[in-house]
């Protein structure tokens, strides 16, 4: 579903992606880790078209972003860190208006409303302003969107940084939900416990090279963990 | 997909206390200029047909005397004040709206409110024409600044474009939305000022009214415009407003005053001191500079004296007097069309280089289309003096007509009796058609268009190469 191939980045002297290959297939879920500036945000830009790549390719399912960049779009839900909302609409206005512009069948109300509860927005707060909302629940409304989308695959960056425990886990149940169904997610990962939880596939990335690549179910939480920071020291 | 897009716009922008405030306070301003134009107008428009009555009963009313008397008495005549001038009042304070027409004399204009203002009335008055080409394009910069530049900040704009929207919808989208917020301003404003006009009479106005609106929209356009294609590049906010409030100070301020600078300088206007005294100089001796009223008479005095055919004055079978006084008037409509041509070839010119300057300023170009469809722009004013000026000339010719043909000879003392006086039908003046005025405003028509339609590509361009 989504493939990247010798997909690279450059600023003129900086690199900030080198050549990178992976493929992340219907039910998988793909963890890149590695700190900041490692390329993680960079490879999930590539893939949606918002810079232009400096060569390779990336595709979603079989479509050059570059050449198709809005159909490409379209089988794509993307959740940053932050997810921003217009402050002035309710969360329920926020979830119409994005689901409605991926132009889709508009849902009704009761269906939004019942994708609300799913996501585990607390009862009310869909009719309240955004502006209200505290960074948990502006996640949950992304979440909410990306679901509506009905995407093939799913582009995190950091979804839940900043989420409590509680929340984190919630979103964690619903990616599990969406990779059974069979969508591909490809998610940039602090937590290296979360990643082992969720992830079937797990990449580490440091200066932009992809620096190794494994099977989560390979690997135990504790080996991750030094196989983690072994990567870093060096 | 357009209609959720319109709709969002439109639903936020009404939510945010700022617009609401600027809408309210733009719609105050406009409603209170509109009924202020609109009473100003109505006692304008009385206190011109008091006054027209006025002239002409003192006219019909004269005892018997001499014609040239009359002629001497003179009859005041008054500009109408065309619906529209409600909106804008142009150059109507400075110019005047009456003159006095009398003997020998074409007179210049009087009545200037301007003359009289106090200095602060010098920023301009506030009419409805300021706030339409002032303060509407500052709603529609705070309407609009943070359309794409806002998202961007608030990183909205990376979500929407992450949905595979097509730029160029969610730009149509978003000029719809923010054109709907403002019609809740302006609509309700144009449907109050067109009632309000209709109560004094605009029915003959329409087609200006129409061309009016049509111009407003293409303005408004342009300034939407300016705004969006501003938001699409700036990184955030508040470079964005800064960015369009820029352009609004060289466009709306810097570049008429400026303007007025460089008319002064290309095509200077005599002062009226200066006018007055060439007109003078050409009066007392003959056009071209030469020879004096002395040798002017007698050359005419022979010429009378051959074609009739007589040796003296007291021979002739017309009167001496009325002959020599339409005399006069020829000389002196020949010094007035020569330099009374000049000052309005120069006035002309003025206006042709303020227009073709609307190159550089949208603002320019309305100001001149809604001073032009108001009736109060200088072509007009031209216009209503010629009439004016055309009708002192005949009443002149009946009067000396009058004294030519029931005097005899030397006989200065005739006395016309009082159904003379009936018999000059009065002053009548109709206002240019809309076709007349605007062919006198291509420039400004085109380089509107232009404005309009390079805005919109403008837009169409930035937008489409919007990044997050």
């Amino acid at each position: 579903m989504l493939q990247a191939t010798a997909l690279s980045k450059s600023y003129g002297e900086h690199v900030a992606l080198q050549p990178l290959s992976l493929t992340v297939s219907p039910g998988e879920v793909f963890c890149l880790l590695g700190a900041n500036g490692a390329g993680k945000t960079t490879t999930i830009n590539l893939f949606l078209d918002f810079i232009p790549r400096s060569a390779g390719t990336a595709t979603v399912n079989g479509l050059d972003v570059a050449q198709h960049s809005l159909e490409t779009k379209r089988l794509l839900a993307y959740i940053p860190e932050q997810v921003n909302l217009y402050r002035n609409l309710t969360g329920l206005e926020n979830l119409t208006y994005f689901q409605q512009l991926s132009g889709q069948e508009p849902l009704g109300k009761p269906a939004l409303l019942a994708l609300c509860d799913r996501v585990g927005l607390p009862k009310g707060a869909a009719d309240k302003r955004v502006s209200a909302y505290s960074k948990g629940m502006r996640q949950k409304v992304g979440i909410a969107i990306a679901i509506a989308r009905n995407a093939r695959a799913l582009l995190l960056d950091e979804p839940t940084s900043g989420l409590d425990p509680q929340a984190s886990n919630e979103f964690s149940a619903v990616l599990n939900d969406l990779r059974d169904n069979g969508v591909a997610i490809l998610m940039a990962k602090h937590d290296l416990f979360r990643a082992k939880e969720t992830g079937t596939r797990i990449g580490i990335m440091k200066h932009g090279a992809m620096v190794d690549e494994f099977a989560a179910a390979d690997i135990g939480h504790a080996d991750l963990e030094q196989l983690y920071l072994r990567h870093m020291r060096n | 997909m357009l209609t959720t897009i319109i709709r969002k716009e439109f639903t936020e922008t009404m939510r945010d206390g700022r617009v609401r405030t600027a809408s309210i306070a733009l719609l105050l301003l406009l409603g209170g200029s509109l009924l202020y134009g609109v009473r100003q107008t109505r006692l304008l428009a009385a206190e011109r047909d008091t006054a027209r009555q006025v002239t002409r009963s003192h006219w019909v009313s004269q005892k018997p005397k001499n014609p040239h008397s009359a002629a001497h008495y003179g009859i005041y005549a008054f500009k109408p004040r065309a619906t529209l001038a409600t909106l804008d009042d142009g150059v109507d304070p400075y110019v005047g709206v009456t003159t006095w027409l009398e003997a020998h004399k074409q007179n210049e204009f009087q009545f200037r409110p301007a003359q009289d203002a106090t200095s602060a009335q010098r920023f301009g008055a506030l009419t409805a024409a300021t706030t339409l080409q002032l303060l509407v394009p500052l709603l529609i910069v705070l309407l609009g600044f943070s359309a794409f530049a806002g998202e961007r900040e608030q990183g909205t704009l990376r979500q929407v474009l992450s949905l595979g929207v097509r730029p160029a919808t969610l730009g149509t989208g978003k000029a719809l939305g923010i054109a709907a917020a403002l019609g809740v301003v302006l609509v309700p404003a144009t449907l109050f000022g067109v009632l309000a006009m209709t109560g004094i009479g605009a029915g003959s106005d329409f087609t200006r009214v129409l061309v009016l609106l049509g111009c407003y929209l293409a303005y408004y356009i342009a300034w939407l415009g300016v705004t969006l294609s501003i938001s699409a590049v700036a990184k955030t906010g508040r470079v964005a407003l800064a960015g369009s409030l820029g352009v609004w100070m060289l466009v709306s301020v810097l570049a008429p005053r400026l303007m007025t600078d460089i008319v002064r300088a290309l095509h200077p206007t005599p002062s009226a001191a200066a006018f007055a005294s060439a007109m003078k100089r050409d009066l007392d001796g003959g056009v071209d500079g030469h020879g004096g009223a002395a040798e002017r008479d007698s050359l005419f005095e022979a010429a009378v004296l051959q074609k009739y055919g007589v040796d003296s004055v007291a021979q002739l079978p017309v009167s001496f007097a009325g002959l020599s006084l339409e005399e006069g008037e020829r000389h002196g409509n020949e010094v007035f069309d020569k330099h009374y041509a000049s000052l309005w070839s120069t006035f002309a010119q003025q206006e042709r280089v303020r227009e073709v300057s609307a190159i550089a300023s949208p603002v320019l170009a309305m100001r001149s289309l809604s001073m032009a469809l108001s009736g109060t722009d200088v072509a007009q004013h031209v216009h209503f003096q010629s009439a004016a000026e055309q009708y002192r000339r005949q009443l002149m010719t009946a009067m000396n007509g009058e004294i030519t043909t029931k005097a005899k000879g030397t006989d200065f003392e005739y006395r016309a009796d009082s159904s003379t006086w009936a018999k000059v039908p009065p002053f009548e003046y109709e206002a240019p058609a809309v076709g007349w005025v605007l062919q006198r405003h291509v420039p400004a028509l085109l380089l509107l268009g232009f404005w309009a339609a390079g805005m919109v590509m403008v837009t169409w361009w930035s937008i489409r190469r919007m990044t997050p």
